[in-house]
């Protein structure tokens, strides 16, 4: 057998049930390949381990990693942040306590950008999380120790919060599956929140068939979160798609080339009806979903920000303040709009799909120098070119799959995203699993020089 | 369709919250602010009786 940790999620259970492999030797294989890598990439926080209560559930025995922002009783959650180093949370989140339910062994806490407010996978506090692949690239954030575990075989999946993009960003940028899930699909409690309209938990992991796993397990209606809802969790990979949709001419005139090409080609490989369309005005959408996130991120700092400004990063002190100069006004209209945009989406984009298709990241990915504290000029426009595509799922509240579709002529990963109706990630599942079984690019591994 | 906000009344409004700004920062958040607010045609079309709790409904509706 190949290194056991470089499996897939799906794969590693079916060894495990079969008696071909054990868990230990899983975990073992795992936490060799953390200390051949985190010098590079940086992706830990701490390695504490911390088994299941289940050695028949799911997902039992299978090591995982967490982003430093779901909180375990008695243990340290710090957020990316100099603020809540070495703050020790009461209580475990909902999204940990049904991994663990389901038997998933917790290996250890992951880096993040601060208070998971950045796209790229910088942190002043903690270190920048570098992208297996090359180390001179973003990670994409703010799940950025999710992204680059998981892609470097450090773990088998990851959760990741994904309230602009930060589950999908990192898994394109560092070429692993990642899936925002609806709003209201997951609790959030013992979560660390952001934007309360937009906050969503979703996982990263090597493939859709994996990420399919890990959402059945975290999935579902929690009382503690007033948001979640009853709908049905059953995925079925083998679900019937009736099209995909997507505006191939959107995409080739705004993509960079290389992007265009891959995203282009992944619609045919998939062997589905596609439908063209006209694309959301994603910059509209994407400015509403600032003006959300901004006001409600700096209300859930503002008494921080009032005491404390200072023991912020400059980058994310600059993103707080400006959500301070949000007309309120202007804040709960664009909140009145949403379910309006939600409507014209489902009813005439998906109109004859069941996906929209387009790039996760549509321009070449940027340096972590590029696009860091001394980045010059051109730092806001190479952020807000990453972050074009992602921001307008989180303000309609539908789900999002990232899928690897490609590397480009610089060897780093490209990927692209299936977006949905809500509650339908067992279709975008379904169809990323069918591209999955036709393509290798989830199962390209970097290597660690 | 708003006004734009000056920095100046950027700066009033932050500080009324009590955030302190650096000098001149008002200034380099204007743009940025003002960005934000956009036309959308939907804004015409919004029903009076719409509010932000109505977004929740809709997203059962349209699954």
């Amino acid at each position: 057998m190949s290194e056991p940790a470089t499996l897939t999620l799906a794969e590693a259970r079916v060894q495990l049930n079969r008696g071909a492999i054990s868990a230990q030797e899983l975990e073992h294989s795992c936490r060799a390949r953390i200390e051949q890598w985190q010098g590079r990439i940086n992706a830990f926080i701490s390695t504490d381990s911390r088994h299941g209560q289940s050695a028949a559930g799911p997902l039992a025995g299978i090591p995982l990693a967490h982003k430093d922002m779901f909180y375990r009783a008695g243990k340290v959650s710090n957020c990316g942040s100099k603020i809540r180093k070495g703050w020790i949370a009461a209580d475990t989140s909902a999204a940990l306590e049904r991994l663990d339910a389901a038997g998933a062994v917790d290996i250890g806490v992951l880096n993040m950008s601060e208070f998971a407010y950045g796209p790229t996978g910088h942190n002043e506090h903690w270190g920048d999380c570098c992208n297996p692949w090359d180390p001179a690239y973003i990670t994409g954030g703010s799940s950025s120790g999710s992204g680059a575990a998981v892609a470097a075989r450090l773990a088998f999946g990851a959760l990741g919060s994904d309230t602009g993009g930060s589950v999908r960003l990192p898994a394109s940028a560092c070429g692993v599956t990642g899936l925002k899930t609806t709003w209201g699909r997951v609790s959030r409690h013992g979560a660390m929140p952001l934007s309360h309209s937009l906050d969503t938990i979703g996982p990263l992991a090597r493939s859709a068939e994996d990420c399919a796993l890990l959402f059945a397990a975290i999935a579902g209606h929690d009382e503690r979160d007033a948001i979640t809802a009853r709908e049905p969790v059953a995925v079925n990979l083998e679900q019937q798609i009736r099209a995909i949709a997507l505006s191939t001419d959107w995409i080739e005139r705004n993509a960079h080339p290389e992007v265009a090409h891959a995203v282009l080609a992944a619609a045919k490989a998939m062997k589905v009806k596609l439908v063209e369309v006209a694309p959301p005005p994603f910059d509209l959408l994407s400015a509403h979903c600032l003006t959300v996130m901004q006001s409600e991120a700096s209300a859930q700092h503002a008494q921080w920000m009032r005491e404390r400004p200072r023991d912020y990063s400059s980058a994310v002190r600059v993103r707080l303040e400006a959500g301070f100069a949000v007309p309120a006004a202007q804040y709960l209209e664009v909140l009145r709009l949403r379910g309006l945009w939600l409507e014209r989406f489902v009813r005439e984009t998906l109109a004859q799909a069941d996906a929209y298709l387009a790039p996760t990241i549509a321009v070449p990915l940027p340096t972590r120098e590029a696009t860091g504290a001394k980045g010059g000029a051109e730092m806001p426009k190479l952020l807000a070119d990453v972050t074009r595509l992602t921001r307008w799922v989180n303000y309609l509240g539908v789900p999002g799959l990232s899928v690897p579709c490609g590397f480009d002529s610089r060897g780093l990963p490209m990927g692209m995203q299936l977006v949905g109706r809500p509650f339908s990630e067992g279709a975008l599942l379904a169809i990323g699993h069918a591209y999955q079984r036709a393509t290798d690019w989830h199962r390209r591994v970097p290597q660690s020089g | 369709m708003p006004q734009p906000l000056s920095s100046e009344a950027i700066e009033a409004l932050v500080a009324a919250q009590d955030i302190p700004l650096a000098p001149g920062r008002a200034e380099r958040m204007a743009p940025g602010v003002n960005a934000l607010n956009v036309e959308d045609p939907l804004r015409a079309k919004l029903p009076f009786e719409v509010d932000p709790t109505s977004y929740r409904i809709q997203s059962g509706k349209l699954k």
